[in-house]
């Protein structure tokens, strides 16, 4: 039963992954003029605009380039940078390592700060331990983390020199990006703890436990965590896919060597098919992470199946 | 005006300083652009008061620019987001069949992109230019206004007053203005709230990457880019556009908690 629901979920994101490269595949054709010009110049020489027409299969109608993209996609040819003439698909997998890291951290870190903080909140609602802690998710969700990040720069690296400015050779390099990106995952994931917690509290089952004696110990701990972990495991596995889009700007910051690093560098050469394969990866990694989030849902809450 | 008296203090505490800001340089009438390659990064003085950047501008006064540009552009944004998100929404819950399929299966693969990335990719091919990251920034963003005015709709389609107004022969446009909008322009109006930090965030943003607005204009964002690039000379260029973003970010979050608050709307997501 959990095994044919979760396939036809599955089966049922393959219209918006479609949906997804078809979005990716026009956005360069929203490029005002032609391509062509805008990548090499108008003042290029015309047979030099004509190869590259023909290696980005320009000179064809929009409806053979589109089925030709999504080929190339799905058989893995995610076709070549313009500057660097090499395989896109080889420079996002030397990203992807970076990324990685810098994701998984900034995820580890706001977990460790979101759990204790949404419980404590919820634990003492309305009182100044609450306050407290929804202040900091406050700041946390209304700091730019283009701000945040050359603010602990500053602290940390110029006034204090703990630790390196910038890049990803030195050690503790990982500390300020980790922080600069985890911050705000940390204050939504709290808010959120914080919410289903009171709200699993106010439900029958607790009202029902609690009259039978059950004491508050075991209310809070046993009986109300578990059905707060319901709403937070599915909220981390979307931020799974958000963290990538805050890792472009994290990554500009900090000049770290990640994926998002990459796009942006792409951008400023203007080399659109890799912008291409940049977002579309990122995007699809976001779809996948909806996905887990909805699988996830599927498995921890008996009832979602039975709708 | 009942929205007014939800909201709380800090929102003013949080609005004071950008206002001053703008106050301050329009009663100065300080130029923001005028170069002054004698007064390079000086530090704060009567006749600049918070000083000057790299090129001898004054800071004060690109302060003000910066403001009144961030809060303008996101005005814009939320309006166009609010125009279109809503009418899509109300045709797509109104109709149902498969202009709702098709609209809310389109919604679904815009919502498959992080925001940000979508309207970074976007403003990066679209080029430079306000009127191109207004576009970009409301290509992302009227996505949630049509949810949730969908999902508000569709709760309001059967009910008595609408089927009695529908019975009554009134046409669609006009139940849709008379009655619709208004039993759902609370949720709408935290969804803008929300939606005005968002977009002030993501307009910085785009700036910040060098794909926004660009220089010589004063956007909150290029200056936080240009001052982080000279951190190590002089670090209040890069902490007063990021606190004056902050504060106004900030304030449109707590006011959008407020309204929340205050109207009982739980967010549906």
């Amino acid at each position: 039963m959990l095994l044919r629901l979760s396939l036809f979920r599955i089966f049922e994101s393959l219209p918006t992954i479609l949906g997804v490269v078809t979005l990716v595949f026009f956005l360069l054709h929203l490029v005002p003029g032609d391509p062509v010009d805008a990548l090499l110049g108008e003042n290029a020489m015309a047979a030099d605009k004509e190869v590259l027409r023909k290696s980005m299969h320009l000179d064809q109608p929009l409806w053979s380039q589109y089925t030709q993209y999504l080929g190339g996609i799905a058989q893995g040819d995610w076709g070549k940078s313009i500057i660097s003439q090499r395989d896109i698909w080889g420079l996002i997998t030397e990203r992807l390592p970076a990324t990685a890291l810098l994701a998984g951290s900034s995820l580890f870190l706001a977990l460790l700060l979101a759990l204790p903080l949404g419980a404590l909140a919820a634990r003492f609602a309305g009182k100044s331990q609450d306050k407290a802690a929804m202040t900091f998710s406050l700041l946390g969700v209304s700091i730019p983390n283009f701000w945040l990040g050359p603010m602990l720069m500053l602290l940390f690296s110029v006034l204090l020199g703990w630790l390196p400015v910038s890049g990803m050779e030195a050690s503790g390099s990982l500390v300020l990006p980790t922080i600069t990106l985890g911050t705000a995952l940390a204050a939504v994931l709290s808010r959120m703890a914080r919410a289903s917690w009171l709200d699993s509290m106010q439900t029958d089952a607790i009202r029902t436990a609690r009259a039978m004696g059950v004491s508050e110990r075991t209310l809070w701990w046993k009986h109300s965590a578990r059905m707060t972990a319901i709403p937070v495991v599915t909220m981390f596995a979307l931020q799974m896919g958000a963290v990538l889009g805050g890792a472009v700007i994290t990554e500009t910051v900090f000049d770290w060597p990640g994926l998002g690093l990459l796009t942006i560098e792409a951008i400023q050469g203007r080399d659109y098919p890799l912008v291409q394969g940049c977002v579309l990866l990122i995007a699809l990694f976001y779809v996948s992470a909806n996905l887990l989030a909805d699988l996830l849902n599927l498995w921890l809450d008996p009832r979602q199946r039975s709708r | 005006m009942f929205v007014f008296k939800a909201i709380p203090k800090s929102v003013y505490v949080c609005l004071l300083p950008p206002l001053m800001c703008v106050l301050v340089a329009a009663v100065l009438s300080v130029d923001s652009y005028s170069v002054d390659l004698h007064q390079v990064l000086s530090a704060a003085s009567s006749g600049h008061l918070l000083g000057t950047d790299a090129l001898g501008r004054d800071i004060l006064a690109r302060l003000a620019e910066g403001v009144v540009l961030s809060f303008s552009v996101a005005i814009s944004v939320i309006s166009l987001c609010a125009v279109i998100g809503i009418s899509l929404g109300m045709v797509s819950a109104w109709l149902g069949g498969w202009v709702d399929s098709l609209l809310m299966r389109f919604v679904d693969i815009v919502l498959s992109f992080p925001g940000i990335l979508l309207a970074i990719a976007l403003a990066a091919v679209l080029g430079p230019g306000v009127d191109k990251l207004i576009i970009a920034l409301s290509a992302v963003g009227w996505v949630g206004f049509a949810r949730l005015t969908r999902a508000q709709v569709m709760s309001l389609r059967h009910a008595q007053y609408v089927e009695a107004a529908i019975a009554s022969g009134q046409t669609a446009p006009y139940i849709a203005f008379k009655h619709l909008l208004p039993n759902i322009a609370a949720p709408l109006l935290i969804e803008a709230s929300f939606g005005l930090a968002a977009v002030m965030i993501g307009e910085a943003g785009l700036s910040f990457l060098g794909i926004g607005i660009q220089p010589p204009a004063a956007s909150l964002g290029t200056m936080i880019r240009e001052g982080s690039q000279l951190m190590l000379v002089a670090p209040m260029q890069v902490f007063w556009p990021g606190l004056m973003l902050f504060l106004l970010v900030m304030a449109a979050n707590i006011g959008g908690d407020a309204l929340r608050d205050y109207l009982d709307v739980r967010r549906s997501s």
